[in-house]
């Protein structure tokens, strides 16, 4: 067996499903996805727990990875991107979109990244998935809000359900 | 009507009573002329449909339909009555923690006092431990879906294996002189039976014999367990680990909703005597006063002990790190007794290991001396040593200044990997470097909030004793509250431990970081005033928004004098008492003289939010030729000029009446008005007056359910700015729009609403006249990383 792999499996087994006790740590992101008319594109901001985000990425990757400090790996970039593409897929119009990277950056103990789909120049309905960190904390949970020049919606995501789907006509 | 009123005010200087009746004649004219055209209009709108009755919904209504009546238990101040009562549950245990075999024993006996003016039939028993039990209901009510793939691991705890063998065994239950008692164990609940019910101001004693096997807290997310150690040692922090008596109340009567996991406790007050027999080689602390000292300590260990005494600036080592790892190389096989006695606190917990660094300095809050004490292992260090007691020390002066002096003799801060969670003197905290010691800032910022929110909960709930089973937000939100200002003055304090931040970053409980949330979909919020267990996003909904709620009402609606004020009130009355949410509510406007009924329904009962904003700007000047507006009221009205008093018009900027030259008129062109002046004012208080020359109609508009005071920027043209704030009843009879008349001698640029974004206003395009297209966040960022 692979390696990482073991080590998934491992983390996995230890967080059995029955209770999700902690109080004063939550297994929570959020994700601000906006459909912006006028520029026909749709801007996403995903804010995840640093040190959340960091573990998985140790986990899946490369143990010594660490992020938001002074000496911080070069690869981050490069496995967080690999990750979330992994974990975060948006259909818009039933059609599966290609979601493009702009950046990251640190705010405090919340890392956020910036993604853009686009040439959208009808929004009649857009699907959500967002397994971000689900295979870490079972009791993840990610909070899609979604704004569109009419309408606010959200999405609370997590293990369950971890895919939804809002219409706008 | 304002116009109106002004004018009828002017008569009452130095005027002759017949010029006076005159004068009063042309009034009630021009009043005939304004109600009129208003009554014409509502005629109108009459005949096409007439809208239903309505039950007063104000925003502004007094919450009397929320609000349970005042009774003698609880007064209409918010204070407690003149019947006020609460039980009492004294304990005598004693414990036996089996490190080889992961297991904690007990025999206790509970002395309870009924000062309820209520016959009890039956006593209720908290055995928290249960929810770890195998026919647990916990897991029952999460819902899940099959998913395509599941780990094998997973697989097989959660459909193959037995699972932790967790919850109590209850051995025995027994009356003072050793006769079995009956008792029904309903899950996380006990009921026990006396022989005779319990008459108020009536004691009954009895004992409970138990045992359970601990849980790993670090891999089966528990909030009390114990981490193991690759040396074969084990971290216990021990909570919840015996049976506790419910509370019974004048307001939930038996509060015995089940334990389910995340909603936390309601305890009643008692003094406890707890002895606590541990491997011999363990260091161990834990709620009250530690009674056989001399027993315990070495000599060295007491040396240092009375210089921490002493010590108000710097921990003393009372465990080193080389202490600790020695003592963690070997396994003691004898035991030690640990004996202490704790006065008036709602719980117990403790903890222990081979592996724990300790350090003590003292701290004076009020006139008496508090020990702020440390437990880690080294794999806390080096943030630990320098931080975690100094964290506690500050903590405890800001909460005593905001609240009252700790009256407690200690404050423990133990180093626990994942945890934040808090007991009466003592709590839990997270915050680990790396295996070399590295830690990042946000590492370091999660440790002292942490510790600081953990500590600053010994007076919420621990001594103002609210159910938090019931109510969240009345320890974590009052909590999270105080917490923003106990980090601030710690940075103050230590201006080394924040570099090279100047102020200490505050995340959490800001208006600014609630929007996100009191802006999403209406389907997943609840009101504050929700059962914790039941709310969709419990951080949020329990910590987050209340404290950004509490800081709008000290920084912006009542200030922070009359808010400070009626916080210690609060927490004053409520010291070592049980605190119902509307004793919070009635109290702060008991103190304060503050109306806050509309605040408390918007924020704690409602989903509602903040959106309040800027409709529309119009310009005005001010000439004495009539308008069209006035001329067609009169034609109605079959009225002439010259049966009003003298007016003066305003017409607005581009509308029919406008003429050029208005634009460099001045008032003294204005003839009505200056004729007034010459009449009615003093030649030498002329020159005082103001002469104003831009007219302005501001419409403001809100959007949001929640009344709010309207924060507004002005900038003049020469570069000045003006802030004035309208009180929140600026809305009282209009939610929707206001208006207001802005006379000034320079021109406005621009209108800003809540320019600080102090309000949590969740929409901030409609904020500023003209409309300024703010780069959001996503296109700030965008631009940035173009660059």
């Amino acid at each position: 067996m692979n390696m990482k792999y073991l080590k998934i499996v491992i983390v996995l087994t230890l967080f059995p499903l029955l209770v999700g006790t902690t109080m004063h740590k939550f297994y929570v992101s959020t994700t601000n996805v906006e459909y912006v008319k006028e520029k026909e594109t749709i801007q996403i901001i995903t804010k995840i727990f640093t040190d959340d985000i960091e573990q998985v990425l140790q986990e899946r990757y490369d143990s010594s990875i660490s992020m938001d400090s002074e000496n911080e790996s070069e690869n981050v970039e490069i496995l967080l991107k690999k990750y979330l593409f992994k974990k975060l897929k948006i259909s818009v119009n039933s059609i599966p979109q290609e979601i493009k990277y702009i950046g990251k950056e640190y705010d405090m103990d919340i890392t956020k990244v910036y993604f853009e789909i686009e040439n959208i120049s009808e929004l009649i309905s857009i699907e959500v998935e967002n397994k971000v960190l689900i295979d870490m904390f079972s009791e993840q949970q990610n909070i899609i809000h979604l704004k569109t020049p009419e309408s606010r919606r959200s999405l609370i995501l997590d293990k369950n359900k971890p895919k939804g789907l809002l219409n706008f006509n | 009507m304002s116009h109106i009123e002004k004018l009828l005010l002017f008569p009452k200087i130095n005027f002759h009573n017949q010029i006076i009746i005159m004068k009063l004649i042309n009034y009630a004219a021009l009043i005939t002329l304004l109600l009129f055209t208003g009554l014409s209009y509502s005629q109108e709108e009459e005949e096409e449909t007439r809208d239903p009755g309505h039950y007063n919904n104000n925003s502004f209504k007094q919450l009397y339909e929320e609000f349970s009546t005042p009774n003698q238990y609880r007064s209409a101040s918010g204070a407690p009555g003149p019947q006020y009562y609460q039980q009492q549950a004294d304990y005598i245990m004693d414990l036996v923690l089996d490190d080889k075999n992961k297991k904690l024993s007990g025999f206790e006996t509970i002395t309870y006092t009924n000062n309820s003016p209520d016959e009890l039939e039956y006593l209720w028993v908290q055995l928290d431990q249960n929810m770890r039990s195998r026919d647990s209901k916990t897991p029952l009510i999460q819902s899940n879906g099959a998913f395509g793939a599941d780990m094998a691991g997973n697989f097989v705890n959660q459909y193959m294996g037995e699972g932790f063998d967790g919850g109590f065994n209850i051995q025995e239950v027994s009356s003072v002189n050793g006769v079995n008692l009956e008792y029904t164990i309903n899950r996380t609940m006990m009921r026990v039976e006396m022989p005779n019910n319990l008459k108020p101001g009536e004691k009954f004693v009895f004992s409970i014999r138990w045992w359970y096997n601990i849980n790993d807290h670090v891999n089966g997310r528990g909030r009390s367990g114990y981490e193991q150690f690759e040396d074969g040692n084990r971290n216990y922090i021990i909570a919840q680990f015996f049976p506790r008596m419910a509370v019974y109340n004048d307001v939930e009567g038996w509060q015995n909703s089940q334990f389910w996991g995340r909603d936390e406790f309601a305890l009643a007050f008692g003094n406890y005597e707890v002895n606590i027999t541990v491997p011999a080689d363990h260091i161990l602390d834990g709620t009250g006063v530690l009674q056989n000292r001399k027993e315990i300590f070495t000599k060295d260990m007491m040396k240092r002990y009375n210089k921490a005494k002493k010590s108000y600036d710097e921990p003393v080592l009372i465990v080193t790190q080389e202490e600790a790892e020695a003592a963690s190389a070997s396994f003691a096989t004898n035991t030690k007794t640990w004996k202490f006695k704790a006065e008036n606190v709602r719980d117990y917990a403790f903890a222990s290991s081979r592996r724990y660094i300790w350090d003590m300095m003292a701290v004076k809050t009020g006139e008496t001396d508090v020990m702020a004490v440390s437990l880690y292992p080294k794999e806390g260090n080096p943030l630990w040593e320098d931080w975690s007691t100094k964290l506690v020390a500050s903590t405890l002066i800001s909460y005593s200044r905001m609240t009252f002096d700790y009256p407690y003799p200690k404050a423990i801060s133990v180093h626990a990997k994942n945890q934040g969670m808090e007991y009466p003197m003592i709590c839990w905290n997270y915050g680990r470097p790396d295996e070399e010691g590295n830690y990042s800032e946000r590492t370091k910022y999660g440790m002292f909030g942490v510790i600081i929110h953990e500590v600053g909960h010994n007076y919420f709930p621990m001594i103002v004793n609210s159910d938090e089973r019931q109510w969240t937000w009345m320890d974590e939100g009052i909590n999270t509250f105080v917490q923003i200002v106990a980090q601030k003055d710690f940075g103050e304090l230590y201006p080394d431990a924040i570099a090279p931040n100047k102020e200490y970053p505050i995340r959490r409980g800001t208006p600014k970081s609630i929007v996100n949330y009191m802006s999403g979909d209406q389907n997943s919020i609840a009101p504050i005033m929700t059962k914790g267990l039941n709310t969709f996003n419990f951080g949020s909904n329990g910590y987050s928004k209340p404290a950004a709620g509490l800081t709008i009402l000290r920084e912006t609606v009542m200030g922070r004098d009359l808010f400070d004020y009626a916080f210690k009130t609060y927490s004053n009355r409520w010291m070592f008492k049980h605190p119902s949410p509307e004793d919070f509510f009635r109290t702060m406007e008991d103190a304060s003289a503050t109306d806050l009924d509309w605040f408390w329904r918007g924020w704690f009962y409602t989903t509602n939010y903040v959106d309040i904003g800027v409709k529309e700007v119009k310009k005005f000047y001010v000439t004495s030729k009539m308008n069209t507006q006035i001329k067609n009221m009169m034609e109605a009205r079959g009225m002439t000029e010259s049966d009003l008093p003298p007016l003066v018009y305003l017409v607005e900027e581009d509308s029919e009446d406008f003429e050029e030259s208005m634009r460099t008129a001045t008032l003294d062109d204005v003839s009505t008005l200056q004729e007034y002046i010459m009449d009615n004012i003093d030649p030498a208080d002329r020159a005082n007056l103001k002469k104003p020359t831009f007219f302005y109609e501001v419409t403001f508009e809100k959007p949001g359910g929640i009344p709010m005071p309207i924060i507004a920027e002005y900038t003049y043209s020469d570069g000045a700015t003006e802030r004035v704030i309208y009180p929140a009843q600026i809305w009282k009879t209009s939610s929707e729009s206001v208006g207001k008349v802005i006379a000034s001698d320079k021109e406005i640029t621009s209108i800003v609403v809540d320019p600080d974004e102090e309000t949590a206003d969740i929409d901030t395009s409609n904020n500023t006249w003209p409309k300024r297209k703010k780069l959001g966040e996503f296109d700030t960022f965008k631009e940035k990383v173009k660059d």
